[in-house]
């Protein structure tokens, strides 16, 4: 019993001790302080340039100096040669200036290179912006972009999309703002490529690491990176386009798609984009205290046909299949209008896009004459077709992330079954299932692609026979020398005629099935205002955003 | 006590040398590698298969192993395929997370599990025991993710009290600078951050544990020298809580200790719906990167812990019941 005292004791001593540190404290925002001022500031400068705002600075009118962002995943890396992930894109794009950057129409628009010209096909001169300081104070020469191309091209140093530069045969120094790429052959999708973010050759050289201290010319300084948790970015007020409106952005990373959402409902951030779960969108396109923007996004969802499988090398068994299936209703059913019916692999947010080329329209009948027409056809009476005794049987892969592609494989794994194919669905986490993809070994594989910024992009390596990620094996001399030729062609219309060639010709002989364009939504706080929305995800235009209470 | 814990410490080696060895095997028998992950859908064979001899990939399995565990013996993690850093600094700055968050989960189950398992107990066949047992039930079915998401649509959306995601200043050092600043902000920021994902967590524990504690106390309730303490007079409450829970905690701890164990495992989801940066995350992620050594590293800095959870566990025993020691 003594020593239950003592101990009592003890507890009632460490309480009010608690009790006292706890009375002695304080409860204040930090993070509001500082704001506060800061929006303060802003004011006081709007104020100065527009007087019938001058007396809002003690109203409720005040400008919040931090726009929450919600991201799905954390960056990789933040170095823009080695960045693979959304994320890291949407870092970089911030943070670092390419020599071009891409509008919301996919056009190249000066960024550090002011002009360009071709002396001949195999010569890109550009003029270098003046006057341009990295975020430690560094000017920006020709030198850095000079060293940001050797490196990307440079073998050993794993960059991820070194294939899209490997017409580039080197890159010379002309003098301070002058440099000059010289090409191997004619090459033009690559303007469009140089959007990749120029690195100061100092640091990089020192050996200091870009990946986790990315120091660029762009918009945004990043100040902090807590690993899988948040990014937050100071705005550089010495950018060469004018000092950003809003202080800080902060990338929150929340991985869930439901609770992205949700902290955007909470208002514990101002804004969410793609990807996103349809059933969230609605919901907040009632809700008045948001704004939902929509516009065709660079991305499309297909399935892949191996075209050297021994069914489904038929051409006209392709067609069959392509005729069963009703993209409408994946379009509406599954995607609630988020993605929209696909045609080709000419995507409706490129300049060489057609309406014209348009597949395979849903009819069963016309699915049953070509199955027929290739021999098969249901003899035994089990509601399967069958040809010299063997039936008509395949297997649909996909990955099991995304939910709604498991949906669309069961969806035609129902309809494909009721047809008279035999249909397994196979699913498989990523690695398995895109490692299945390299090797060739699918039947058909629901997959997409993205950031598909130009026709080159969308069509070259997937259809070329000789490119890395044409897994079903196509195989037209005819395509091969179109997608050839659109790279050596520099002229745009002369371009759309040559892509839009080449993707009437796949999608004739479905080599995919191109079955949703996918759309890019961005949902935000309406006090948001400012931002223009951007096809590739782009959160470059935050930088003319503010929230305005 | 020094002996039987440096018994119970070289106990651990060959554990961990398994389950090192195991976990190389697993990842490395399951298709896909990181050099395609890390190359994406672009790249070509030949890209790929540089990148593999750069990585050691392209190595016969044992002598990758060797490789692997020789570098593990000199304490060297190695570093992360995809993100440039070393492992080890992956583990320090994610483990904690999940060390708070399964710490506070624990607390709060056993705040809850403790009185509700005795109270029912005590009045068995009550309707305190009925409703208990009913929540109880509950606890143990709901799905951890569903759970959450309503929290989250309850207390972030609604009642707009907690935030919805994401982690503070952590706990540790929130309460250093508030004691230094003066400022509570600090410290009641990381516990509004903290209570969502732990009340989540830590639902299901405080189910099991509550039924645990309910039964093992029912059984010690009708020992004989309960009833003796009864007939001598003393009073129900020192009965209930000196002669019959201090003896029914022993399968209690035990519970405890392995629930701490499930909790840091079972964290992942919670941390993948409260975007918690934990190291289940980090675990998941780099599966599905196929980042082979931040996911060795993970799982056994996680097997390290777990064990020495039991090692506490076992050490409880002895001081609660001297009789175990002497065994």
């Amino acid at each position: 019993m003594k020593k239950r005292n003592i101990f009592s004791k003890w507890l009632l001593c460490l309480g009010l001790l608690v009790l006292i540190v706890v009375a002695g404290c304080s409860y204040e925002d930090p993070e509001s302080e500082s704001a506060g001022s800061n929006s303060d500031q802003n004011e006081g400068e709007e104020a100065g340039s527009d007087n019938s705002t001058s007396n809002s600075k003690s109203s409720s009118n005040s400008v919040a100096n931090k726009i929450n962002v919600g991201l799905d995943v954390d960056a990789g890396t933040m170095d823009p040669r080695l960045s693979r992930d959304t994320s890291a894109k949407r870092v970089v794009e911030i943070v670092y200036d390419g020599l071009i950057r891409l509008n919301a129409n996919l056009e190249p628009q000066p960024s550090l290179a002011t002009d360009w010209e071709n002396p001949d096909a195999t010569t890109w001169i550009f003029t270098l912006r003046e006057g341009v300081t990295f975020h430690d104070g560094e000017p920006f020469t020709a030198e850095d972009v000079k060293y940001t191309f050797d490196t990307i091209l440079d073998p050993d140093f794993k960059a991820p999309y070194a294939s899209l530069y490997k017409p580039i045969d080197s890159v010379e120094v002309i003098d301070e703002t002058h440099v000059q790429f010289n090409l191997k052959e004619p090459y033009a999708p690559l303007l469009t490529y140089l959007d990749v973010g120029i690195i100061p050759k100092h640091v990089a050289e020192k050996g200091d690491s870009l990946s986790s201290n990315p120091i660029g010319t762009g918009p945004y300084k990043m100040i902090e990176w807590k690993k899988n948790s948040k990014i937050t970015f100071e705005a550089n007020k010495e950018y060469w386009g004018g000092e950003p409106t809003t202080g800080k952005i902060v990338y929150n990373i929340i991985p869930d798609n439901t609770t992205r959402v949700a902290a955007l409902e909470s208002g514990d951030i101002d804004f969410v984009h793609s990807p996103l779960s349809p059933q969230d969108i609605s919901r907040i396109k009632a809700n008045k205290d948001f704004k939902v923007v929509e516009t065709q996004g660079l991305g499309f969802t297909y399935l892949n046909f191996n075209t050297e499988h021994e069914i489904l090398s038929d051409v006209k068994v392709r067609q069959g299949i392509a005729h069963l299936i009703n993209k409408e209703v994946i379009s509406e059913d599954i995607y609630q209008n988020m993605d929209k019916p696909g045609k080709s692999p000419l995507i409706p947010a490129s300049w060489a896009y057609s309406d014209e080329i348009t597949g395979f329209e849903f009819d069963k009948e016309k699915a049953k004459k070509l199955f027929a027409d290739a021999g098969w056809t249901d003899t035994n009476n089990d509601g399967v077709l069958d040809k010299n005794g063997k039936n008509l049987s395949i297997t649909l892969s996909t990955h099991s992330e995304d939910p709604n592609r498991i949906q669309i494989v069961e969806y035609l794994q129902n309809v494909f079954t009721n047809n008279g194919i035999e249909t397994e669905v196979l699913t498989n986490e990523w690695p398995t299932f895109s490692t299945s993809l390299m090797e060739g070994n699918f039947d058909i594989g629901l997959v997409g692609w993205l950031n598909l910024v130009g026709p080159d992009r969308s069509m070259y390596n997937q259809f070329h026979s000789e490119s890395g990620s044409n897994y079903g094996g196509y195989d037209n001399a005819r395509v091969d020398e179109l997608l050839e030729e659109g790279r050596r062609v520099l002229d745009q219309s002369k371009r759309t005629e040559i892509y839009q060639e080449a993707a009437q010709i796949v999608t004739e002989e479905v080599a995919y099935d191109v079955l949703l364009y996918q759309g890019y939504i961005a949902m935000y706080n309406k006090d948001l205002q400012g931002f223009d929305i951007h096809p590739t995800g782009s959160l470059y235009g935050l930088k003319d955003a503010k929230i305005t209470k | 006590m020094m002996t039987f814990v440096g018994k119970r410490i070289l106990h651990l080696i060959p554990v961990l040398l398994g389950i090192s060895i195991l976990v190389f095997f697993l990842l490395h028998l399951i298709p896909g590698d990181p050099a395609m992950t890390l190359l994406g859908q672009e790249a070509t064979p030949e890209e790929i298969n540089r990148l593999r001899e750069v990585l050691g990939l392209n190595e016969p399995l044992y002598i990758q192993l060797l490789v692997f565990l020789k570098n593990l013996a000199l304490g060297d993690l190695g570093t992360s395929i995809f993100q440039d850093v070393s492992v080890l600094s992956l583990i320090l700055t994610h483990l904690p997370a999940t060390l708070e968050l399964a710490t506070l989960a624990l607390l709060i189950a056993l705040l809850i599990a403790i009185p509700l398992g005795i109270v029912s107990a005590v009045k068995q066949f009550s309707w305190v025991d009925y409703v208990s047992m009913f929540f109880a039930q509950l606890g143990v079915s709901m799905p951890v993710f569903w759970l959450g998401v309503l929290l989250i649509i309850g207390f972030s959306v609604n009642l707009n009290i907690f935030p919805s995601f994401g982690r503070g200043e952590p706990l540790v050092e929130s309460i250093l600078m508030t004691i230094q600043s003066g400022n509570l902000f600090y410290i009641i920021d990381s516990l509004k951050h903290l209570i969502l994902p732990a009340l989540t967590l830590g639902v299901m524990s405080a189910a099991i544990i509550t039924r645990m504690v309910r039964s093992s106390m029912l059984e010690i309730l009708n020992e004989d020298y309960v009833r003796t303490a009864e007939a001598k007079g003393v009073r129900s409450f020192w009965i209930i809580m000196k002669h019959a829970f201090r003896n029914a905690l022993i399968p209690v701890i035990t519970i405890v200790g392995l629930q701490f164990g499930n909790l840091m495992g079972g964290a992942i989801v919670t941390e993948t719906v409260f975007g918690w940066p934990g190291i289940g995350r980090l675990i998941i992620t780099a599966i599905s990167q196929r980042d082979f050594p931040v996911v060795q590293g993970c799982v056994l800095a996680i097997a390290l812990l777990f064990a020495f959870i039991n090692l506490i566990v076992d050490i409880l025993y002895a001081v609660i019941n001297p009789k175990i020691k002497s065994n």
